[in-house]
């Protein structure tokens, strides 16, 4: 039980939890706001991380271009799956997301030289050796916990800074995201969800609010996959499966399809159920090694869903009716 | 030509496994417009269930397809009992079927992983005799597949045009309502859809085994997406058109390979030649090879 009663456990999970309520926040403007069942999710996470990576310890870029460029990709590749396959319907196009995402990932998987293909940023070689980050956003990491270490002494680590650096913008991002929501052209979006032809016949053109929320959500994808590889330091492709995005689905589903506040508690149940099969130890999990944790973690995922779909749809903080449409 | 006839006949084995595979996909969404996310590890499953029964309890390997089939009938059936019968009293929309089925597939993987651990498995079978065909080497498993799953697609295909179940499916799938007043048992409709995929998951599952000589637990996962181009390439709900896309999928797949298409795609990017066809597909005709334009999509 010693692990719960840890800071360091809990520190790592508010850690996640900010990264993926970024992620999360994405889809639930994309879902919430513009009605837009984005399956492939994962693949603005992994194209703005890879890119950052690639760009810092490849070419010895700025970690502020690279960061600016990769959540310019994230937002370019949301801009040409909306603008090839939006106009399908929902069902269609959620598979059309997984299939762009997929292909993003076999690039990523495939194209050695850039990526580093199955070994990850590891084989990506940079003038201080492998896998070295840049030491910018470093510096912002350490000056923080630098300034932490005389009040907390040794429990300041890298995950605290982190978290004090994510947690900011994550607020930032929920209050721009409620704003959003309150705008006349979030409220022609949810009139576009009930029913495509009313906002048509008022002139409004709703393929082209759908494509903006879905380049919004991008990027708000793109920045969790910027916090992402500053969290994580390493990338490889399997970091990127299908799965990722549902993770960000579970958070969102667990939310309420538009509750922003829900959101945060959602993130946090999320962080604790991922770090929990991580690091707890005590029994029954002891008796599981730790890829078996790996299994039950996504064994788990998958029992929430289920279980919210069938008890709860509308989400712990949701109201019901917005959940059930179509 | 040697290279054309390999991959022609790789095509024909790799399609009539994904007609399978499609068509039980395919006659899912037609009756309960489900997504099935979790067709791909009930191939899987039907694969290890097979070789837990052949290997292991070194069972008869005919036998042990059946056993297979009949368990991945079985767990579909449970499902539907639990699950989907809730969530269509319910009236759930499209995305929380989506996210369940998701939500299945994530729970199988991990108990899969669990019960028949990670370690790559194989059949109790011959994988290395092939045979020379015109100089193209075809392998003994990749025939028996072929022999079996073309019976298997006539069969199907028979079972949807003359059985009186296979005939009340495309009535309900074309128009529930009408179907249900004219006296189609709804409940039983359902459940023998569920059933004839869970059969073919699993059937599918350990061609596809077979074919591969060697398998581990991902096997079924990776090819999901395959699955779902031939579905939406032969038309989206029609289970004829899902084995023909099936079929042309997989010639698709492994002819690109071939040097006159754009100096012929690199092999470790023929699932990304499936994917791009989906996606074109999608762009170009939505509605399939079989639909009409007129259908709403």
């Amino acid at each position: 039980m010693s692990v719960f009663l840890q800071p360091g456990f809990w520190v790592f999970v508010l850690a996640l939890a900010g990264i993926y309520g970024i992620f999360s926040l994405g889809l639930q403007i994309q879902y919430g706001v513009g009605g837009v069942m984005n399956f492939g999710h994962v693949g603005m996470m992994a194209i703005s991380g890879y890119t950052i990576a690639v760009l810092v310890i490849k070419y010895q870029w700025s970690f502020w271009w690279a960061a600016f460029i990769g959540v310019a990709l994230a937002a370019l590749l949301g801009a040409l799956l909306g603008l090839t396959t939006l106009r399908l319907s929902g069902d269609y196009f959620a598979i059309a997301s997984i299939a762009f995402a997929e292909i993003t990932r076999y690039w990523i998987l495939n194209s050695d030289s850039v990526t580093g293909g199955t070994q990850g940023t590891l084989a990506i070689p940079s003038e201080s050796g492998f896998s070295s980050y840049t030491t910018e956003p470093d510096v912002i990491l350490t000056w923080i916990q630098d300034r932490l270490y005389p009040l907390i002494g040794d429990e300041a680590s890298r995950d605290l800074a982190m978290v004090l650096v994510v947690w900011p913008f994550l607020f930032l991002f929920i209050w721009i995201s409620s704003r959003l929501q309150q705008t006349s052209w979030a409220r022609v979006l949810r009139a576009t969800r009930e029913d495509d032809d009313v906002p048509r016949s008022l002139g409004k053109n709703v393929f082209r609010f759908r494509l903006q929320t879905l380049i919004i959500g991008s990027v708000f994808g793109g920045i969790a996959g910027i916090f992402w590889a500053l969290q994580f330091m390493l990338l490889a492709p399997e970091d990127f499966l299908r799965i990722v995005t549902f993770y960000g689905w579970m958070i969102l589903i667990l939310a309420g399809a538009t509750r922003v506040k829900g959101l945060i508690f959602a993130s946090i149940f999320f962080g604790f159920l991922y770090g929990a099969t991580r690091f707890l130890d005590f029994w029954p999990l002891s008796l599981l090694s730790s890829p078996e944790r790996a299994y039950l973690r996504v064994f788990l995922i998958g029992l929430v869903i289920v279980l919210l779909m069938l008890k709860r749809p509308q989400g712990f903080f949701g109201k019901r009716e917005e959940m059930v449409l179509e | 030509m040697t290279d054309l006839i390999q991959y022609l006949f790789n095509g024909l084995v790799a399609g009539s496994i994904f007609a399978i595979a499609a068509v039980g996909i395919s006659l899912v969404y037609s009756v309960l417009r489900l997504v099935n996310f979790a067709a791909g590890d009930f191939l899987t499953l039907g694969a290890f269930i097979t070789y837990y029964f052949s290997v292991t309890l070194e069972l008869n390997f005919v036998l042990s397809i059946l056993i297979s089939m009949l368990a991945g009938m079985g767990i579909s059936w449970f499902l539907e009992l639990v699950l989907w019968r809730k969530l269509r009293r319910n009236k759930a929309g499209t995305l929380a079927l989506f996210l369940v089925a998701t939500g299945v597939a994530l729970m199988l993987r991990p108990v899969i992983q669990y019960l028949f651990g990670t370690q790559v498995r194989k059949f109790n079978v011959d994988i290395l005799k092939t045979y020379d065909f015109f100089g193209a080497r075809i392998a003994h498993t990749q025939l028996i597949v072929l022999i079996f799953a073309t019976a298997s697609i006539i069969t199907i295909a028979l079972f949807m045009a003359k059985a009186r179940i296979g005939k009340d499916m495309r009535a309900y799938a074309n128009n529930p309502s009408l179907a249900a007043v004219s006296g189609i048992n709804v409940d039983r409709v359902v459940v023998a859809t569920w059933l004839i995929s869970g059969a073919l998951g699993s059937l599918a599952g350990v061609f596809q085994g077979l074919v591969q000589g060697q398998f581990n637990n991902a096997m079924g996962e990776s090819l999901l997406l395959s699955f779902f181009a031939a579905v939406v390439l032969g038309t989206i709900g029609d289970a004829y058109g899902a084995l023909l896309g099936g079929l042309l999928l997989g010639l698709f797949m492994e002819l690109s390979q071939l040097g006159i298409f754009f100096g012929g795609v690199p092999s470790n990017y023929k699932p990304v030649v499936a994917f791009a066809a989906l996606v074109l597909v999608l762009l170009f005709k939505p509605e399939g090879i079989f639909g009409y334009r007129a259908r709403k999509v």
